[in-house]
């Protein structure tokens, strides 16, 4: 199956697929769609494009988180052809993993494709490809579910559940399911949110580590209720449970780093991209404080 | 679109590039955009070993794929070549030993990409896998399982320099500071990537080529001698080139690769590598280590300098004489250094082979120097742009090695950058996080000695005038981007009196125009814009000649100006330029024909020792450049937020493509400040892409002033020297300075990484957390 393709494309290029048939999805214009409603909540088509997400008045205004983590994906051309439905889906990736068909072959593959070694972790029997999606934290931390369609049926699982931490199986999606919508439930409307991503150049790059925050606020302007989710850290995105520590507190710099270190331990980077497992590490709790502090600390 | 017709001269004018429509429209035609009736592709099987000899190929089944045309190994391609003389060290395809992972093994032509590739496939090639040598500093130890069994220890060359008395000029030195630098690999990441289309003719034994190369005629010759053909049987013809930055300066093995398989099927043959072949062809800037100590007096003046450098080759020689010994001998011509000692080593190693890349040789070098320069003013007390005035060379000067400097535009390079960055209200007064620092850079305007030594002329431009005023450059010069054509036809039109509309250029086709060693070492504006005057002098004195004897005057008594010649003390006496070369043309004869050529002078091509011949130029460009910088300290990311550039060009004949060259260079530089770097990983690159290989987005690209400063050098073309390279090193330092000026690190490894700067920050921290303890204990 084939949407914007951004994923897919490059990735035949390099023979990491080889479809005899393609199936371009483009034409079923009824999954391309944003609709909210205050009492259901958001409800996205996914063949929606990015550039759409990013663009939503009503996204921006209700899930800015959502509105951020968009507007991080890709380059600008990316975000016109590629889909929510694709960037959830995103294959992992990895420095040994996303080459070429010669340069793999010159390592005799890895475990990931055509060979048995990982060559981050070896000795490893999974892989440790990074999943890489940007949206994905943001709809993690929003709660959001994935309706999937297929020959038995509809059927709608939360976002959480379409992942596995493995780059060998990546979802739990069968192979003729599709994503055909993504739901938010209308509880999480309206929370303040933003999303942070590491990354080498601020346009074009895939994230070196992502960090998705949300929270409701009191009147008081202490903390009702915080998620966290990451990305780019682990074969799929995850959300960091230690900010249930937040809820009903008044703020705490001290409460924070706590909640900032606790992060690193959600996320194991392994050696799968440019910079380091260290520094990604590092980044995760300086992107945690930075986004916690500056939603407790603003202003609404 | 024509040329507009200008009443003033048309140096200096900020016209439009000559060529500039087609490559604005789309419409402009490129080596991959060709194709001839009966085109295959050409497609080269690549080794996927760092190091290992080769027992067999068999190439059976790959022949008798139907579509399958020609196959070619390194059996048929025996002759050895290489840009240098003394270093024609590759074959086409690989005889006896496979160097790196990508190196050539096979090529195959086919009747397309699919069957090409699938042919590919069936070659089974037999390796004996060899123990390799990643690391130059191990590898120039090595004693047996050489790369190239003919240089001893894995090393290319090694050069041994010592210019006046460094011991003495220590002794007399207040302050010696040693530092170690390491700069990795970087690759020029020209947007088109190489392409070759190559037809045989069988009737006449003879071979046309069209290739994207910054040098047709070391093409030819390299063509000639690896397919052992007479040199008249060989054409080259040079397209459009989307970009060359050094890294289509020598012959690509493509090149040959398309040729010798065009010659087998006797069909015409395209090979355009992929974007992953362009990194493993390579030929960029070479990692290097520079051990640096330097020495000056409190007062900040230089007393010596000594620089031990060893740079990462790769696996072949290409440029690497010629870039170690510019990494040391350009260490001078910047400032006064009175003892000067360089050790340098080209070092082979079992990755991609490195060559010229803009700035060749000089820049790694320079980021040390003028980080270490910054450090000591940092420690002596003096202002950075004060330690610099403190060491001008007073030119006319001869360097302590025998460079040659004529014209200087270093000081107000100087006073442009401080004045227009703020530098005084700025330097150390801002907020933390927040800096601004400052380097200089300098660059050659054209070797001055050949890489193929010999008397003949380094570039000769004929012009053929028709009876209707019409002039048509013949030049050997390439356009690669930087506005070759554009150059020749203004300072033609200039010389002449004559309207741009009325000039024409034909370029780079060694069937049609005269021999230009290429564009390479920043020295078309200098060479073959002297040869271009100089030509267009011959014409005009015919012309001038012809028309005095008409209007009963002397020659010396004309001027052409505004397509007319005219009588200095009668301006009423004038006749059409047109008319006036149509008493010029000779009986018989349809055109007036024209020519003139350029050498450097003997006085600038430099000393008589051991590798003296390469740094001496017939001039030097000059920059200085601030840059402004943010520093996250709890991230490590820099933002660059600001850099200005003051260029010394000499002249600028056309400035928009002077400001042009001085933005790219710089952007080129921030890249390798701060993002660039071919990582490896037991020989393999890890990132032979460009999402991962990490050029400048628009986002990290700031805002650069480029500022023209004109030091008129009497021996350049209108005074003009060169603009395309000699920006790009200063950007480097320039940014490591302010990011010290911001939080008070300085990092000695490229690139800057966010993960480097912090580091450091944490570093800096701690040690001074300790001090404060060990005070409060005392």
């Amino acid at each position: 199956m084939i949407a914007g393709g951004t994923d897919l494309l490059p990735s035949m290029k390099q023979g990491l697929f080889a479809p005899r048939v393609l199936i371009d999805l483009k034409g079923l214009r009824e999954l391309d769609f944003i609709r909210f409603d205050a009492r259901r909540g958001l409800e996205i088509g996914a063949l929606t494009t990015i550039s759409a997400l990013a663009n939503s008045q009503v996204v921006a205004r209700e899930f800015p988180v959502l509105h951020e983590a968009a507007k991080t994906v890709a380059s600008p051309l990316l975000r016109n052809m590629g889909t929510l439905g694709g960037n959830l889906c995103l294959d992992t990736r990895c420095l040994y993993y996303n080459q070429s068909e010669f340069w793999r072959g010159s390592l005799g593959g890895c475990i990931k494709k055509d060979g048995a070694v990982c060559h981050v972790a070896p000795g490893s029997d999974t892989c440790w490809a990074a999943f890489s999606g940007d949206t994905a934290p943001a709809l993690l931390a929003l709660e959001a579910t994935v309706e999937l369609a297929g020959p038995r049926g509809r059927r709608e699982i939360p976002l959480a559940e379409l992942y596995v931490n493995d780059g060998l199986v990546r979802l739990t999606k069968a192979a003729d399911e599709m994503v055909t919508a993504v739901r938010v439930p209308a509880a999480n409307a309206g929370w303040l949110g933003t999303y942070r991503k590491l990354r080498i150049r601020q346009s074009i790059d895939y994230p070196l580590a992502g960090v998705a925050v949300v929270m409701r606020k009191r009147a008081d302007g202490s903390c009702a209720q915080a998620r966290i989710g990451l990305t780019a850290v682990n074969p799929m995105p995850r959300l960091v449970t230690a900010s249930d520590r937040l809820a009903g507190q008044a703020y705490s710099a001290a409460l924070v780093e706590d909640v900032a270190r606790e992060a690193i331990r959600v996320g194991k980077p392994l050696k799968t991209s440019a910079s380091t497992m260290e520094y990604r590490r590092q980044m995760i709790q300086v992107f945690v404080r930075r986004a916690l502090t500056d939603l407790w600390r603003s202003a609404n | 679109m024509g040329q507009p017709v200008l009443d003033e001269s048309p140096i200096g004018a900020r016209v439009p590039m000559v060529d500039s429509a087609g490559k604005v429209t789309g419409k402009g035609i490129y080596a991959d955009d060709m194709t001839l009736p009966g085109t295959l592709t050409g497609k080269i099987l690549h080794s996927p070993h760092a190091h290992a000899r080769i027992l067999s190929i068999d190439t059976s089944a790959a022949e008798s794929l139907p579509g399958v045309k020609a196959v070619v190994t390194g059996r048929e391609t025996p002759v050895k070549y290489g840009i240098l003389p003394v270093g024609h060290d590759e074959t086409i395809f690989a005889t006896d030993k496979v160097r790196y992972v990508g190196d050539n093994v096979a090529g195959v032509a086919a009747e397309s990409a699919e069957i090409a590739e699938e042919a590919l496939r069936l070659i089974k090639v037999e390796y004996e896998v060899l123990p390799a040598w990643f690391d130059p500093e191990k590898s120039m130890l090595a004693e047996s399982n050489l790369i190239h069994e003919e240089k001893p220890h894995n090393i290319e060359k090694d050069y041994h320099h010592h210019f006046g008395d460094v011991e003495k000029g220590f002794e007399a030195a207040d302050y010696i500071r040693e530092d170690r630098f390491f700069c990795p690999e970087v690759t020029h990441a020209a947007l088109e990537p190489h392409s070759t289309l190559a037809q045989y003719d069988s009737e006449a034994d003879a071979i046309t080529v069209w290739s994207s190369t910054q040098v047709p005629y070391y093409l030819k010759l390299n063509l000639a001698s690896t397919l052992q053909m007479p040199e008249e049987k060989v054409r080259v013809i040079k397209p459009l080139v989307g970009g060359g930055f050094g890294g289509k300066s020598e012959v690509i093995p493509l090149e040959l690769a398309a040729a010798v398989l065009a010659r087998m099927a006797r069909q015409p043959v395209k090979i355009t590598y992929s974007r992953e072949e362009v990194f493993y062809a390579h030929r960029g800037r070479p990692g290097q280590i520079v051990a640096l100590k330097t020495g000056m007096t409190r007062e900040g003046r230089l007393t010596a300098v000594e620089a031990r450098i060893i740079q990462d080759g790769g696996a072949y020689c290409s440029y690497g004489v010629v870039t170690i010994l510019y990494s040391g001998q350009l260490l001078n011509a910047m400032y006064e250094i009175p003892n000067v000692k360089f050790d340098g080593y080209r070092v082979l190693t079992n990755k991609p082979a490195c060559g010229a890349m803009r700035g060749h040789g000089t820049v790694n070098t320079r980021f040390a120097f003028e980080q270490q320069l910054n450090r000591m003013a940092s420690v002596l007390g003096i202002d950075p742009m004060e330690i610099r005035r403190r060491n001008l060379l007073k030119p006319p000067c001869m360097t302590v090695n025998s460079l040659r400097v004529l014209s200087y535009g270093l000081p107000e390079c100087i006073d442009e950058v401080e004045e227009r960055s703020g530098w005084r209200e700025k330097h150390g007064k801002l907020p933390y996080g927040k800096g601004i620092g400052i380097a200089g850079s300098h660059y050659v305007s054209g070797a001055a000695n050949a890489i193929i030594r010999s008397g003949a002329p380094h570039t000769t431009v004929n012009l053929s005038i028709d009876s209707d005023g019409i002039v048509t450059i013949f030049t050997g010069a390439s356009e690669i981007g930087q506005g070759s054509d554009t150059l020749q036809v203004q300072v033609v039109a200039a010389e002449l009196g004559i309207g741009l509309d009325r000039v024409k250029i034909v370029a780079a086709d060694t069937a049609r125009t005269p021999i230009d060693l290429g564009s390479y070492s920043s020295r078309v504006t200098f060479m073959a814009g002297n040869a271009a005057i100089a030509a267009a002098r011959d014409a005009k004195n015919k012309i001038l000649t012809a028309a005095a004897a008409k209007m009963a005057t002397t020659p010396e008594n004309l001027l052409i100006e505004g397509n007319q010649v005219t009588c200095r003390d009668d301006r009423r006496l004038s006749m059409r330029f047109a008319d006036a070369v149509r008493l010029a043309i000779v009986d018989g004869a349809e055109t007036l024909e024209a020519t003139g050529s350029y050498r450097p002078p003997p006085e600038a091509t430099g000393g008589k020792f051991k590798g003296g011949g390469v740094g001496p130029s017939p001039a030097y460009s000059y920059c200085a450049q601030t840059a402004e910088v943010t520093v996250d300290p709890e991230t490590g990311q820099v933002t660059v937020d600001r850099l200005i550039a003051a260029h010394d060009c000499g002249k600028a004949i056309n400035p928009i493509c002077v400001e042009g060259q001085v933005i790219g260079s710089v952007w080129m530089g921030l890249g390798q400040a701060v993002q660039e770097e071919m990582m490896w990983r037991n020989g393999r690159l890890m990132n032979p892409g460009l999402l991962e290989y990490r050029s400048a987005s628009t986002l990290e690209s700031p805002p650069i002033d480029a500022i023209i400063v004109e030091s008129n050098d009497p021996e350049g073309p209108f005074g003009a020297k060169e603009a395309g390279e000699g920006s790009l090193a200063a950007t480097i330092p320039a940014v490591t300075h302010a990011i010290y000026d911001a939080v008070g690190v300085w990092i000695d490894t490229l690139p800057i990484t966010p993960e480097k700067v912090l580091k450091a920050i944490d570093e800096k921290r701690k040690s001074e957390i300790w001090k404060s303890e060990a005070r409060s204990q005392n």
